[in-house]
Formats: structure tokens, C-alpha cells, sequence
């Protein structure tokens, strides 16, 4: 039997079988096998199969290859026999052989004209519309006019055409298919690379199929219709002149691989299933598909659990790189270590000059205290501003007279200030006067009640202890208590410190507001205080003309001291430090001042030169530290 | 109620400001109301002063449980507090025991605390030179020096008159110009803040 070789895989195929039992391509439906190159050459031509009617419904395209099979005409059908005859003959030789045969009959049968008119007549659909049309008869008018034309064209234009005995022996010769071959199958022809076994030119099959397809032309050769697409195609083409040689088909170089590939002329490919070769696959040995060969095993390897391979971490050095990791740690050991602050000295420079001065301050004040010298005379009431003006408001005072005394000074001012409130404590004792203590600081009642118990154990201790005096206690509130205090002191303290109500005995039951006390006296330190004192309670005091006196320190002396300058005094009498305590004690003659005044003077003198030959020796150490770092400036 | 807490305050703090100050103008019509109002704010003063005191002692406390280190000061403090209040009530405040402590403790404490003072700006006026040899420094040293030198007769030298008399100078016109000016600015700021005040512009009791 004659195999039929599929024009897809090229293998042989039994010829009873419509399609191919390899690849499955359909061995009788397709005529003939194109590169895709070519497909969309065929493609781009108008074909009444590949150019539907518009008025065809789309459901009546075919879909399946019955339905194509159903729709090809009759002379493409008969294309596709003449396609698959040739082959018969040739079933002995191989394969290639016969695709290069078929290639050529396709390029031999197809676009000739002589072939279109037969199936034009057969096909009564294309000759239905080429009747309609009208385009047969023009259609063969145009062919049989067309040389001629041409032929006068050239006569025109001076060109060597063809004359009538040329065009007569060409029509002898060759075929009317050969001169009206369609361009685009004349660059199918120039395009194919497949070479022509035997050097066999598309003209000389021409010859051999024209004779063959003679019944074709009897059946009404006249009457062939060519369809419009087909006649313009083959206008619009120049007739390849016998006088132009035909180009031969270069043969195709195939390449390496695919010579390789391509199976030997003498082997027979017998068609077999592939077997793949599972040999060599390794056996399933866990999961469902155990002991089965060459599956995928359903129980992975990459899920398995297995012991992670151990890794060596052990860094391999030279013996130089380790000498340098070593070097790097002893380094940042090194930058690790806390450094030692430098160890201070326990005595420096500055400890022993402030030792030496202490010890100069401290020393010549204890010996003269201890001592009791009096190198000097005391200071006088009249070089010591108020001193006068205290002592005669004092000695003014009558005998008994209330008399309101704030002890609002720091216990740290008593060395200073202590002889000065002794001093007019005594001398109010003297007179009998009826002493209110009152403070606005909280250490006042004690300080208060220790001056008082002092100076009933110095200056009276001859007599009892004096107990004419009552003390009132801490005023809070600051300025707020002073305005209280001015404007009703009964209100604002109600009772003694031991829980008396000395406001309803005399002689403070006839006191109402703080100016029908006979004086106020107030010992303060600071001047903040002297002001509230002046500023609240002054002005009450004024209303009856009552003496407000100050016993202060040195440091507030100043600020006090225009109060008591100014006019109207604001202040009547004004102690003020060492020296007005001493000068007022020279007023009352109290004893001697037992050496504090020759202490405060030596002390000062020394303090003096402390602070001016140290001055001295700073100025010229420095003036020797700059030069010299002057000199080291300058040195290179 | 958070509207009308803030208002009625501000009403409180203004109407007794006026009238405390209306006191001092009119006397007769308001002396009686300023002396009630202040009054008041005495007793609130020593409350407060309580209360200080109070928090002090817990600040101590809590300082004491808390730190591990430096703690020892605030031991000695509570100690002090609580044996001085201890003596206070049961010997008073003008007792023989608490005055004991007072003329022990608290005196010499304040005396030797000036005593140190002494002698540290002794040795300070030693370095000024030393540290910043400026015009300025130079200038404030010597009026130092002429002040100690006016203050008292020198020793085995006597008073030096012309020197007491700069020195008094120094005193009564620079120096007291300068602390006056400085009061005269402090005068001024207490008058904006009174009227900020009166008017409730600052409201330092909140809302």
C-alpha cells in the first residue's frame, strides 16, 4: 500500500487514515503545506473562502473540519487530488522528495489561469457570482487584449517589445497559465528555498500537468469565468518573457543540526509510542506510592526531618592576622579600662592660704579677747550717727512705760549686736519699763527670752531677775502681721507665750493700737525688715508722735540712716553695730567693751593687709606665669 | 461649675485687694473691714507656715526611703525637727530646755556660718586680683580696702579721719543711691503687679 507522509511531522502515514497517527494533523483536508510565511501570503489574497460574503450570517461559517471540508470548492478539491496523486508514483522514495514534489505541484497547479477556469465552471456558487457580476466575458476580453496593448505600448515608447510572431511563439510554447502566473505566486516561487530535485523548472511541470488539465479546459473553456480577484492579480502582472530566464531555486543550506536531525534516506521510521526510560529513576520508599519507579514521590525530601549538617565555625587565620586580632583586643582592652582620675593632694596651695588666713583672722581677734586689751579709745556717741538721739529718747521714756520691742535679727548678728540690746535693755529695766516682745522671725522668742534672761543675770544680777515684760510671740504674715500688729495688736496677738491674756492687765490693757505704746524699738539685721517696720507701723506711730528707734547692724546702716536723716525723721534714734553699741554704752556708762572693739579693729587691719599684699603676690605671679608662657610662645 | 470657680475667685481677690487698699485711703470707712481681711490672711500666713513646715518633713521622708546615698542630712534633719518639737511642746517655746538648745545649737551655728564668711571673702578678695586683673576688679577692690579702712581705728595706727569721712560717703550716697534705685524699680514692679491684680489681669490663685 501507498503511505500517505504527513505534510506536518513527515512521517508515513496508512492511507486509510485521514489524519496523521503521529501529530494528528489531518492528512486529506490540506491540500498542501506552507511556511508561515507563505499562509500569510495565501492569507492577504482575497479568497472567496477567506472573504465571506457580508451577507452570510456568522453562523453559517464553518467551525468544524467537516463544515471546511463542506465548504472548499470543488476546484481547490480537485487542486488537493492533482496535490495528492503525484505522490503515489513516488511512495518508494523518501519523504523529503515528496514534499519537495508537492511544494512544486502546488507552485504549478494553484494560480494558473488554465486551472482557475476549470473550477470556475465547476463551482456553480463562483460562477453564479461572476454572472451576476458580468466579469467573465471582460475578464477574457482583458486577457486576450492585454499583449497587444502591451505590445503597442512599446511601439509608442521606442522599447523592444515584443513583436507578433514573438507573442505568437510564445503562445506556442508556453502555456496561457505560465503567462498569466499571478505575482504573488511568482514570489512564492523566488521565496521558496527549497530546492527542485533534478533541476526541475515550475515551467516544466507546466507542460506535463497542461495536458492533464485539458478535460478541464473542454468542459468550457470559453466559458470560464474568472473571478475579479484573480483577473486583477494577473493584470497587474507582467507575463514573464521566454527571453528571461527563469531564477533557479537556490538550494537551501540546511543546517548542521538540522542534517542531523533529518532522518537517513534509507532508514525507516517506524512509527512507536515514546518510552521513556525509568531505569535508572529511583524508587519511591515512603508515602502512598511506595515502591512505584520514576514518580514524584508524594513524601518530599525537602520536608523531611534530618539532622542539620554541622558547619565548622572555627576561622581560619594566618599566624599574622592573629597577631594583629590580638594586638586590636589588648588595644581595646586598654581603651576599656577606666583611667584613674589623678589623686588630689590633701593639701594644695589653696588650702594652706586659706588656712593662713583663717588662722591670721582668728588669732589676734582671741587674743585680744582673751586679753581684755584696750589699745584704743572706744568709739564716742557723737561720731556714731542716732547714737545721741537713741539715748535721749530712752532716758525720755517715763518710768513704767510700755514700751514694744521686736527682736527681728538673725541669731548669727548676736556678736555684733548683742552689746547694743544689752546696753538699752538695761537701761529700760532701769526705768522700770514694761517690755513687749514680739518678732517677725521664728528663732525671736527664744533669742528674745535668752536676751532677757542675760540681762537680768548681768546688769541686774544684783537685784531679782526682771520680769516686767511679756512676750508676745511670732507675728506671721510678714507685712501683712506688721499692719495687723499697727492697727490692733490685741487682735493680732491675743496672748502671751505662757497663755496669758496680758491685754486684759496693765498696763497693756489700755493699749488699742500700737501708738499708745511709749516707744517701739526695733533690732533688726536686715534692712528689708527696718523698711516694713517704717513704712507699716511708722506712720501710726507718727498719728501720736511716739519715737520708732532702730538698733541694727553695720550692713543695714545705710539704708536706715535716711530715715533718720530725713525731715520729719522717720526714725528718732538709730544703734547701729559694734561701734554705736559701744558709743550708746558710753552714753548710759555701761562697763567696758571688753576688748571687742581692739578685736574688730586688729581684725579689720589684718583682713586689710590679707586682702592687699595677697592682691600683690596674685598680680606678680601672674605677671611671672604670663611671661613665661610668653617665653614658651616664642620658643620654636 | 469649672467657669464659676475661677470667676467667683477672681471676684474674692479683687473685692479684698480694694478694700484693704481703701482702707489705707479712708480709714474711718474702711479701717474696721481691712483689719478683719488681714486678720484673715495672718492666720492663713501661719497656717501656711505650718503646712511648709509639714512638707519639708515629708520631702525628707520620702528622700530618706527612696535615695540610698546622701541621706543622711535629711536623717539629721528630721531628728532635729522632731526632738525641737518634742522639747517646744512639752518644756514651751521659751523654756529652759529649748532655750538650751537654742543658745547650744542654733547660735553658734549662725555665728560660726558669718565667722566662715569672713574668711572666705578674705581669701576671695586674695585671688580677685589674681583670677580677673581687670579695671573693674582693681576698682572694687579698693573701695573694699577704703571702706575697711574708714570702718574702724587701725590697729596701732588709729582712726584716719579723712578715710572716715570717704568712707562714709561710700556708704550714704553710692551705695545707697544704687539700693535705692533698686528699690524705687521693686516699689514700681509691686504697683503694676497690685493693679494687674485688682483689675484680674494676673490671677496668681488660679483660673
Amino acid at each position: 500500500m501507498t503511505e500517505i507522509t504527513c505534510p506536518l511531522c513527515g512521517k508515513p502515514n496508512p492511507p486509510d487514515r485521514d489524519v496523521c497517527q503521529f501529530c494528528e494533523a489531518p492528512l486529506k483536508t490540506s491540500g498542501f503545506i506552507a511556511s508561515p510565511d507563505d499562509q500569510d501570503i495565501f492569507t492577504q489574497i482575497p479568497t472567496p473562502s477567506s472573504q465571506p460574503d457580508e451577507s452570510t450570517e456568522p453562523g453559517d461559517q464553518p467551525e468544524s473540519t467537516s463544515s471546511l471540508e463542506q465548504a472548499i470548492p470543488d476546484w481547490l478539491k480537485q487542486t488537493e487530488a492533482s496535490f495528492l496523486q503525484p505522490s503515489e508514483p513516488e511512495s518508494e522514495e523518501p519523504a523529503p522528495d515528496h514534499i519537495s514534489e508537492e511544494i512544486d505541484s502546488l507552485l504549478n497547479l494553484v494560480p494558473t489561469p488554465s486551472d482557475e477556469q476549470k473550477p470556475a465552471i465547476d463551482d456553480e456558487w463562483l460562477a453564479s457570482l461572476l454572472a451576476e457580476a458580468g466579469v467573465g466575458e471582460l475578464a477574457q476580453e482583458t486577457l486576450a487584449a492585454e499583449p497587444l496593448q502591451e505590445a503597442m505600448e512599446a511601439e509608442e515608447t521606442g522599447e523592444p517589445g515584443l513583436t507578433s510572431e514573438e507573442l505568437s511563439e510564445e503562445e506556442g510554447l508556453l502555456p496561457p497559465a505560465e503567462l498569466e502566473k499571478p505575482e504573488w505566486l511568482s514570489d512564492m516561487e523566488a521565496s521558496s528555498t527549497i530546492k527542485l530535485e533534478g533541476g526541475m523548472q515550475p515551467s516544466e511541470s507546466l507542460h506535463i500537468e497542461a495536458p492533464a488539465e485539458e478535460k478541464a479546459e473542454k468542459k468550457g473553456a470559453e466559458q470560464v469565468e474568472v473571478p475579479e480577484w484573480v483577473g486583477k492579480t494577473s493584470f497587474g502582472e507582467k507575463p514573464p518573457t521566454p527571453k528571461e530566464p527563469e531564477t533557479p531555486i537556490v538550494p537551501a543550506e540546511i543546517p548542521g543540526w538540522l542534517e542531523a536531525l533529518r532522518p537517513s534516506r534509507e532508514e525507516k521510521v517506524s512509527p512507536s509510542k515514546p518510552v521513556e526510560d525509568i531505569s535508572a529513576a529511583d524508587i519511591v520508599t515512603a508515602g502512598p506510592l511506595v515502591g512505584l519507579r520514576g514518580v514524584i514521590s508524594a513524601h518530599p525530601s525537602a520536608i523531611q526531618a534530618r539532622k542539620p549538617p554541622t558547619y565548622s565555625i572555627k576561622l581560619r587565620v594566618t599566624e599574622e592576622q592573629h597577631a594583629r586580632v590580638q594586638m586590636m583586643e589588648e588595644l581595646l582592652a586598654e581603651e576599656q579600662k577606666p583611667k584613674p582620675l589623678p589623686s588630689k593632694p590633701i593639701l594644695t596651695y589653696r588650702h594652706i592660704i586659706r588656712l593662713v588666713v583663717a588662722v591670721l583672722l582668728i588669732l589676734p581677734i582671741v587674743w585680744m579677747v582673751v586679753s581684755r586689751s584696750q589699745q584704743g579709745p572706744s568709739p564716742q556717741p557723737s561720731n556714731v550717727p542716732g547714737v545721741v538721739e537713741f539715748a535721749q529718747q530712752v532716758q525720755a521714756l517715763p518710768a513704767g512705760a510700755p514700751v514694744l520691742i521686736a527682736f527681728d535679727y538673725e541669731p548669727g548678728f548676736s556678736g555684733e549686736m548683742n552689746p547694743a540690746i544689752s546696753t538699752v535693755l538695761t537701761q529700760l529695766a532701769s526705768k522700770n519699763a514694761y517690755l513687749s516682745l514680739v518678732t517677725t522671725t521664728p528663732s525671736g522668742p527664744a533669742l528674745a527670752e535668752s536676751l532677757m534672761k542675760n540681762v537680768s543675770a548681768g546688769a541686774l544680777a544684783a537685784s531679782s531677775a526682771y520680769s516686767n515684760y511679756t512676750d508676745l510671740g511670732f507675728i506671721p504674715g510678714g507685712t501683712m502681721g506688721l499692719l495687723g500688729l499697727a492697727a490692733s495688736p490685741r487682735t493680732v496677738l491675743p496672748y502671751s507665750l505662757d497663755g496669758k491674756d496680758v491685754w486684759a492687765s496693765e498696763p497693756l490693757n489700755t493699749i488699742s493700737s500700737i501708738a499708745d505704746f511709749s516707744a517701739v524699738i526695733v533690732i533688726t539685721n536686715d534692712p528689708d525688715t527696718a523698711r516694713v517696720w517704717i513704712e507699716q507701723v511708722g506712720p501710726h506711730l507718727q498719728t501720736q508722735d511716739r519715737p520708732l528707734l532702730f538698733i541694727t547692724s553695720t550692713q543695714a546702716e545705710p539704708l536706715i540712716r535716711p530715715y533718720y536723716q530725713a525731715a520729719p525723721s522717720q526714725v528718732q534714734g538709730m544703734v547701729a553695730g559694734l561701734a554705736g553699741g559701744l558709743a550708746y554704752g558710753g552714753t548710759v556708762g555701761s562697763p567696758g567693751q571688753n576688748g571687742l572693739w581692739e578685736a574688730l579693729s586688729i581684725s579689720i587691719t589684718v583682713s586689710i593687709l590679707i586682702i592687699l599684699i595677697g592682691s600683690i603676690v596674685s598680680v606678680v605671679f601672674l605677671t611671672l606665669a604670663s611671661n613665661k608662657k610668653k617665653e614658651d610662645e616664642e620658643r620654636p | 461649675m469649672k467657669r464659676i470657680l475661677p470667676i467667683a475667685n477672681a471676684i474674692i481677690a479683687v473685692a479684698s485687694g480694694l478694700l484693704v487698699l481703701l482702707g489705707y485711703f479712708f480709714p474711718g470707712i474702711f479701717g474696721g473691714i481691712q483689719s478683719i481681711l488681714i486678720g484673715w490672711a495672718i492666720v492663713i500666713a501661719a497656717f501656711a507656715l505650718l503646712f511648709g513646715i509639714f512638707n519639708l518633713a515629708m520631702v525628707h521622708w520620702k528622700k530618706i526611703n527612696t535615695e540610698g546615698q546622701n541621706n543622711i542630712y535629711s536623717i539629721v534633719l528630721l531628728i532635729s525637727l522632731i526632738i525641737t518639737i518634742v522639747v517646744g511642746i512639752f518644756s514651751g517655746p521659751t523654756g529652759t530646755w529649748s532655750l538650751w538648745l537654742f543658745n547650744t545649737f542654733q547660735v553658734p551655728v549662725e555665728v560660726s556660718l558669718l565667722a566662715v564668711l569672713a574668711v572666705v571673702l578674705a581669701y576671695a578678695g586674695v585671688r580677685l586680683l589674681g583670677r580677673r586683673p581687670k579695671w573693674y576688679t582693681i576698682l572694687f577692690l579698693a573701695t573694699v580696702l577704703l571702706v575697711l579702712l574708714g570702718s574702724v581705728p587701725l590697729f596701732l595706727i588709729g582712726e584716719i579721719a579723712p578715710l572716715s569721712a570717704l568712707r562714709s560717703w561710700l556708704s550714704q550716697v553710692p551705695a545707697v543711691a544704687g539700693a535705692r534705685g533698686l528699690l524705687l524699680g521693686v516699689a514700681l514692679g509691686t504697683v503694676a503687679t497690685g493693679i494687674r491684680i485688682l483689675i484680674g489681669t494676673d490671677r496668681p490663685y488660679g483660673g
